[in-house]
């Protein structure tokens, strides 16, 4: 009896069993939002951050933040790499949900001093550094990608000084030794005793992205941006690089020592390592805290040195991203923010624990002599990395705010495939004047970018 | 409830009682399309008003917004990039009218055929590639179009005898994104189009054809004579929506290429640089003009295949 | 009747390709359940299943406790559901009125629907969210529901499958005293089930799978639908790519299932609607 009233119930519904379904489940999920409603957020701050690892070492300090600060709540949330800039824009743009506080990778950080001064989502800490003397305790030139006609918008979370990441065990089966790399010549000269095409690389350069390029160029003391804001992408500096970066990529150039999988990261890399595929990566301190991370079948295998230099006796570092921190003007309670700043990126009870698990070496320069920084690494066949980055972190090059980094970065990386191309198929021949003409044809349409925006 | 059983309506009956009826029935239509116009009014036509104003402005945040006139649209006219993102979706709407078109009625015409078995399991095969959506399928062709290791190298690898070598960077070669693009699209949206063709071809009159075989037609002349106008309006409603839809293409694009346009913009759309200007830049002005533009070439395209396709439906 | 030879080979070949289209469309399913039972070290270094010993549920594991990805399933389904239910309501309504009336200004109303579907959703985007905004609708589901309320798509969809029904059935209701609304949800709408079930099942998918407007709209994590929580997960746990491919499998088995169920309503409804139009 009553299955037959079900199924008549069901039928006389007058649009049918599948709007009936619909309905049922539209009330069964609802039933079950009502009864799980999102926790109250009360949080005094609001803290967004757009990388996992930044996210897991905060989370374990943030409790000692709050017992400092009795009724104060921090709301710490993690927002995708990718879409954190464009969260953080949509909500400069509505005047809504802006977080107090927000990091922002380096090369994006620009955007946000797109307009005028007064108009920059955030707060200006210029004097707040100069009150706490912050110019002489972190490193200096970290300022300068966070800075608009020297007003400073943000905290530098990090140094990242770039060094190579070899297999020491392929190194030491075909018989190189480290200290012999000491100039990019040297480094060309033993790539090739052991590149074999398609099967094994030197190193991994990519040549369809200006990720080892830009190290390239930031080691030669070149930029996209100078100080003034400038375009400096087609200048001498960048035209030498590029001519110094593509035969080393290019298929088929004799010498090629370089290769590329699909992706820098991730189950990808690993599997080039494990395969020895590369011999060598480019790794700032972040990838190799990636690496310890992904690949643990290389644990013990894997070794860092300072990058070969361009002249000898020059510089054997560069820099590959970064990280601030900045207030946004909504925020009501800015010193809070302030302190919470400071603590997140200064304090000592701090930084141990996330330089363990990310091997990111922080700005703060007193802090260098904590002991976590001296340790000996199993997984880096016993080197002391956090000693080895710290040695390079006051060669460091510079790099210039601008809204069009990524613009730039952009028109570069177009150039950098057509000089690939070119060079795949003629070689040296006219080389050097195609490189000029590539690169400023290309700065120019961001020039002409630059020349629209009236602010 | 009431028998509903259709009883002749005299027509003094129906004077008698017209007042009464028509009133309801006058007033109804409009009551029924009500929720329609006020949502339209509310959500649709006050944000396109905005944006058709916002394109004469270039803005920056909340606060700054400078009137430019057709500024924007005069930049877009020698926007190397707005060039680029209009050649790509050009590129591929057409590949993905020209090419998948016909394959979606050569499948239909396949599975069409009297004798076919399993032409349900068939069609869900077919179908089932549509059901992920954009982002879905977007983030499991990322991984299969690794090279090297990923499942579409290997494949075609394989099944070329190793002419096209297993670390063919579909992702990564700017001539090799677009192919991929279009590849994945035909996975997703054959099937699609198939079932309408299919249904189309289903419901062609069959009297029709015995018609045709009487008049001594062959298999191929029925085919032009009977098939192609009988399913000439599902035809045309397919060729609309189906240019209109790649006209738009923005996900699948955008979370294949790791939330970017790819090397050398090359799998840059025109939605897709809307998007990057008005959401990465700030730049809402630009974005509202890079939207009109296309609004505008929508409809052209569409009037013309409308007209295309009309003229011809009067001859036939 | 005899079977020349040319016809079987005809048959086989026409079999051939319809199985080997049929491969190609499922393949990648099967790579994609492969891969959520695959650890993400396996994950290429077997074309399809590991062998039994190396197969694994972790990724799933994670999936749950990594993100709440329970939350994000549920989002999705009402968020889903309850945006088919109102437009099925608000659409074959406006079809209704279409379809079996008369009226001024009904061409008028026709060129508004076919402009609107002119207009690429992401140009009225920004402006969009600032209404949004205004009404305090920013980060709830309302936001998400009420502008889509009405799907143009559906209101031509029921015209044309509304034109069927027999005028005089809808006479003789009025006949018997039936109020205008009860002849639709009484008498018209039952006669279009097949379409109406079609029309679920579109309406479904394309809440279910809709990216940006609910990315552009939803802010808390408590409030993300599964095509949002999965390409954050994408960006935040790029390696693992196990737990993507089963959060993947996940989000896709719902929209697959209701299309099994559906399936014979939907080619019902595209039949009589799309075709005889």
């Amino acid at each position: 009896m009553p299955r037959r009233s079900l199924s008549t119930l069901i039928s006389s519904f007058p649009f049918g069993p599948a709007a009936l379904a619909m309905l049922v489940l539209t009330i069964l999920s609802g039933l079950v939002l009502a009864f799980n409603p999102p926790p109250k957020k009360s949080a005094t701050l609001t803290y967004w951050t757009f990388a996992k690892p930044h996210y897991d070492s905060y989370v374990k300090i943030l409790p000692e933040f709050e017992r400092e600060h009795p009724g104060v709540k921090v709301d710490l949330q993690l927002v995708t790499n990718t879409g954190l800039p464009q969260r953080l824009q949509a909500a400069f743009q509505a005047d809504l949900d802006v977080p107090d506080l927000c990091e922002i990778e380096i090369s994006s950080a620009g955007t946000f001093f797109r307009g005028p001064l007064e108009h920059v989502g955030f707060a200006d800490l210029t004097d707040r550094i100069h009150k706490d003397g912050l110019l002489d305790k972190m490193v200096a030139a970290r300022f300068a990608p966070y800075t608009k006609k020297g007003h400073i918008f943000g905290l530098p979370h990090d140094v990242h000084p770039v060094m190579l990441t070899y297999n020491r065990e392929l190194f030491e089966k075909e018989g190189i030794d480290p200290n012999s790399i000491q100039t990019w010549d040297d480094f060309i000269r033993v790539g090739k005793k052991i590149t074999i095409p398609h099967k094994r690389y030197m190193a991994e350069m990519v040549s369809t992205g200006t990720d080892e390029y830009e190290i390239c160029l930031f080691q030669r003391g070149g930029a996209f941006f100078d100080a003034n804001g400038n375009l400096t992408m087609d200048n001498d500096i960048a035209v030498k690089t590029m001519e110094f970066y593509v035969p080393l990529v290019a298929e088929g150039s004799k010498n090629q020592v370089a290769g590329s999988l699909s992706s820098s990261f991730g189950s990808v890399i690993v599997q080039g390592l494990q395969d020895q595929y590369f011999a060598c990566l480019f790794t700032p301190d972040w990838r190799t805290g990636g690496l310890q991370q992904d690949a643990g079948a290389m644990a013990g295998k894997l070794a860092v040195m300072p990058l070969p230099a361009v002249e000898p006796g020059g510089r054997r570092t560069s820099t590959w991203g970064g990280t601030m921190l900045g207030i946004t003007r909504h925020c009501q309670n800015q010193d809070l923010a302030w302190e919470l700043a400071k603590f997140l990126y200064l304090d000592e009870k701090a930084l141990p624990d996330r330089f363990r698990t990310t091997n990111i070496i922080p700005p703060v320069k007193h802090s260098w002599q904590l002991p976590v920084f001296h340790e000996e690494r199993p997984f880096w066949s016993n080197q002391r990395i956090g000693e080895q980055f710290i040695a390079l972190a006051d060669q460091v090059p510079g790099q210039y705010s601008s809204p069009y980094i990524d613009t730039a970065k952009g028109k570069s990386t177009e150039a950098l495939i057509s000089c690939v191309k070119y060079y795949e198929h003629h070689g040296d021949d006219g080389f050097d004047a195609f490189v000029r003409s590539e690169l400023k044809a290309r700065a120019d349409e961001v020039r002409r970018q630059i020349a629209r925006n009236p602010y | 409830m009431k028998s509903v059983a259709t009883t002749p309506v005299s027509v003094t009956s129906s004077r008698a009682s017209a007042s009464l009826r028509n009133r309801p029935q006058r007033w109804a239509p409009y009551l029924f399309l009500s929720p329609y116009v006020l949502l339209f009014l509310i959500f649709g036509l006050y944000p396109i008003v905005k944006s058709l104003i916002l394109s004469l402005y270039v803005t920056n945040g909340p606060k700054d917004a400078l009137f430019v006139g057709l500024a924007n649209y005069a930049f877009l006219l020698h926007d190397h990039d707005f060039g680029t993102a209009v050649w790509n979706t050009i590129v591929y709407a057409f590949w993905s009218v020209f090419l998948q078109l016909p394959l979606s009625m050569g499948l239909a015409l396949l599975l069409n055929t009297k004798w076919v078995r399993g032409r349900e399991f068939f069609r869900l095969a077919f179908f089932s590639p549509n059901l992920l959506g954009q982002v879905f399928v977007g983030v499991l062709f990322t991984i299969l179009y690794q090279p090297q290791f990923g499942l579409f190298n290997r494949f075609i690898s394989w099944v070329s005898g190793g002419l096209i070598p297993v670390d063919t960077k579909w992702l990564q070669d700017p001539a090799l994104v677009m192919p991929a693009i279009i590849i994945t699209s035909l996975w997703m949206y054959v099937g699609f189009n198939m079932v309408y063709f299919l249904a189309a071809l289903q419901a062609v009159d069959q009297d029709l054809y015995e018609a045709a075989l009487v008049d001594g037609a062959n298999s191929v002349q029925q085919f032009f004579a009977v098939t192609l106008p009988s399913i000439k309006p599902v035809a045309t409603f397919v060729l609309v929506t189906a240019t209109l839809g790649s006209l738009q293409l923005f996900e699948l694009p955008y979370i294949l290429l790791g939330n970017g346009s790819g090397p050398k913009n090359a799998g840059l759309t025109i939605v897709m640089y809307l998007y990057n200007n008005g959401f990465q830049t700030g730049d809402l002005g630009y974005a509202s003009a890079i939207g009109w533009t296309l609004a505008f070439g929508m409809l052209i395209i569409s009037l013309i295949q409308v007209r295309l396709t009309g003229a011809t439906k009067a001859n036939a | 009747m005899a079977i020349r030879p040319s016809i079987v080979l005809l048959r086989v070949g026409m079999y051939l390709a319809l199985s080997l289209v049929a491969c190609l469309s499922l393949i990648p399913f099967v790579w994609l359940v492969a891969a959520t039972f695959k650890s993400s070290g396996d994950i290429f270094s077997y074309t399809f299943f590991a062998p039994l010993s190396r197969l694994t549920l972790g990724n799933y594991k994670d999936l749950v406790t990594t993100e709440p990805f329970l939350r994000y399933v549920i989002n999705s389904v009402f968020v889903s559901c309850a945006g088919v239910v109102v437009q099925l309501f608000f659409s074959s309504l406006a079809g209704y009125a279409l379809a079996k009336y008369q009226f001024p200004g009904k061409k008028a109303f026709y060129l508004l629907m076919l402009a609107s579907l002119m207009i690429p959703g992401q140009v009225t985007l920004a402006p969009s969210y600032e209404l949004l905004y205004r009404m305090h609708l920013v980060d709830t589901f309302a936001g998400l529901l009420i502008p889509g309320a009405v799907s143009v798509f559906g209101i031509f969809l029921f015209d044309r499958a509304l034109q069927q029904v027999p005028d005089e059935l809808i006479q003789a209701a009025r006949i018997d005293g039936c109020n205008e609304f009860r002849i639709y949800y009484e008498i018209v709408m039952p006669m279009v089930r097949p379409m109406i079930g079609a029309f679920c099942l579109i309406s479904f998918m394309g809440m279910w799978n809709s990216f940006l407007w609910p990315t552009v709209l939803l802010h808390s994590k408590e409030h993300f639908t599964l095509p949002i929580g999965l390409s954050q997960m994408v960006t935040l746990y790029s390696s693992q790519y196990g737990m993507l491919m089963a959060g993947t499998l996940l989000s896709i088995v719902p929209v697959v299932a209701l299309f099994f169920v559906l399936q014979k309503e939907f080619i019902a409804g595209l039949t009589s609607g799309a075709v005889k139009g």
